[in-house]
């Protein structure tokens, strides 16, 4: 992917609620970036001091302005280090990495009506969708779940015009969202997007299935990092070289630091470029993806090392 | 001549009830009741009686199929399935406004079954697709006259019901019936079939029958 990474300058951070910070980046050979659609994201490398952390955050500004991209970033409690360098390291001026947009979360051209649900910070592809959305004649609906008034980011950008499509839940005020009341009654050809913590993202697709929602008409994303995990040893068979998998890193960031390149364009388990064909296993997967089928899985044949992990006394694989 | 190996000839399979959907629209014409039935005697057995939603939309069969086919007893088998509701026509354009109608205030969790030739399934594929209605809510199933509706690329009109190999357009040229289906215009391609050299033209032969 190094091939592709654009170099951009932050040129504006703001704090937009007490976890999330708004930063705005242009390239630094001025000009326009790569143009994208609504709900794609970026991969952000950040050299930290003792090692590189590569991020993937939606782009939030509109698809139509193309001087700068606009991301946030929410400071993760357990982050281990991409959240908190863009909250605590790096200022207005700094050089960044990032890779082209890639869009797994886009809208369906032939919908008749979208409904977006985001839950916190899961409003961040939406923004940039809803610029699209403004334009067209499909009808939409924006519910937005956050904890409180002061946790509820980006309500400006929502603006008068979408005063009428969005609808906002407080938690604090026991404003829950009734997905059931939501999904049970939407006409033929809507289509479902969520984005927003485990919790709400399976409770949508639950919910949908029970009414008979085909898959092909319900959308999610999810940013997760990496699970963290107990440290373990892989052999790279085509590099022949030994990588030693730390707890609070990924395999895919272990093999990266030493050298090797793995293809991807989520890093969250979703998009299927990092397949990874498993060559020798004595020990077992701990699959974290959405990507590889249960049988797949038991198979104990291929691994996505952005997410999963492994227990094992020897695993190597075809890299 | 018959221009075959094309991937756009679409591939149907043997219809079955699908428990995941919520409501259920079957639309049959001719011979294709026999699939409907058979979903429907499915879904009786997998589904409560009290939770089935299920509409079916049936064209009573054509002269050419009564041979074949039997109307009256599809249709009284159709009455015999209980909750469901029947409507019956006698020509497939009013079937199809029917259904529009009824798509236009169905709810997401509806599962579309198609039964009949494939002209049938093609124009009620059409009006599927203006639904979004995708391949996960459609299932659709070939049975009766394999007869196509053609497509002239030359003056952009509509052979109905054609069994040969060749066919004359209304704009009087003949044409040669390809494999190459658009789904859009729910017909296969008429190409002229004596471009090359006027008047020769291949041997008439019925073929979709
Ligand atoms: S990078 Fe997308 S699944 Fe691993």
């Amino acid at each position: 992917m190094s091939a592709q990474t654009i170099t951009v300058e932050i040129t504006s951070i703001a704090q937009v609620t007490p976890l999330i910070k708004h930063f705005r980046l242009k390239a630094t050979t001025g000009g326009y970036l790569p143009a994208f659609s609504g709900g794609s994201h970026i991969i952000v490398v950040m050299r930290g001091q003792k090692r590189i952390h590569r991020n993937p955050y939606s782009l939030l500004s509109s698809p139509n302005r193309l001087e700068h991209y606009e991301i946030a970033v929410r400071r993760m409690d357990e982050s281990r280090g991409g959240s908190h360098f863009l909250h605590d390291v790096v200022k207005i001026g700094d050089q960044l990495e990032i890779a082209h947009p890639v869009n797994l979360f886009g809208l369906e051209k032939q919908a008749r009506k979208h409904i977006l649900i985001a839950g916190g910070i899961g409003i961040t592809p939406f923004l940039a969708q809803l610029e699209d959305l403004r334009c067209g004649e499909v009808p939409y609906e924006l519910h937005y779940s956050v904890r409180s008034h002061e946790h509820a980011a980006f309500l400006q950008h929502l603006g008068t015009r979408e005063a009428t499509r969005v609808s906002m839940y407080y938690d604090n005020e026991g404003a829950t969202l009734n997905f059931e009341e939501l999904l049970a009654k939407q006409p033929l050809g809507t289509h479902v997007y969520v984005c927003g913590p485990a919790g709400m993202i399976t409770r949508v697709i639950d919910t949908a299935r029970s009414y008979g929602w085909p898959n092909s008409h319900v959308h999610w994303e999810q940013f997760n990092a990496p699970p963290v995990g107990d440290a373990f040893d892989v052999f790279l068979a085509r590099s022949k070289i030994s990588v030693h998998v730390v707890p609070d890193q990924s395999l895919l960031e272990c093999i990266e630091a030493a050298g090797v390149e793995v293809p991807y364009l989520c890093r969250g388990g979703v998009c299927g470029f990092c397949h990874t064909r498993v060559l020798e296993l004595d020990g077992e997967l701990l699959h974290h993806d959405h990507y590889l089928s249960a049988n797949e899985r038991t198979t104990g044949k291929s691994i996505m090392p952005c997410v999963s992990r492994a227990k094992a006394k020897r695993l190597v694989l075809d890299l | 001549m018959l221009i075959t190996g094309i991937k756009s000839k679409p591939i149907y399979t043997p219809l079955s009830f699908d428990a995941s959907g919520r409501y259920h629209i079957l639309l049959g014409a001719g011979v294709g009741a026999n699939p409907l039935l058979r979903v429907l005697a499915e879904m009786k057995k997998t589904v409560p009686q009290s939770m089935i939603h299920a509409r079916v939309l049936f064209k009573n069969a054509s002269a050419i199929e009564a041979t074949a086919g039997n109307v009256s007893e599809s249709e009284l088998a159709f009455r015999a399935v209980e909750t469901v509701e029947l409507r019956v026509f006698n020509n497939v354009a009013s079937l199809l406004a029917d259904f529009h109608i009824l798509a236009t205030g169905s709810l997401m969790g509806t599962r579309l079954y198609v039964a009949g030739p494939e002209s049938f399934i093609g124009l009620a594929m059409q009006i599927a697709l203006q639904f979004n209605l995708n391949q996960d809510e459609i299932r659709a199933e070939e049975c009766g006259s394999l007869a196509r509706r053609v497509f002239c690329i030359h003056c952009r009109a509509i052979t109905d019901e054609v069994v040969t190999n060749i066919v004359k357009c209304a704009c009087q040229r003949w044409l040669l019936v390809r494999d190459h289906y658009s789904r859009r215009l729910a017909a296969y391609m008429g190409v002229m079939a004596d471009a090359e050299a006027p008047g020769e033209l291949p041997e008439m032969r019925e073929v979709f029958r």
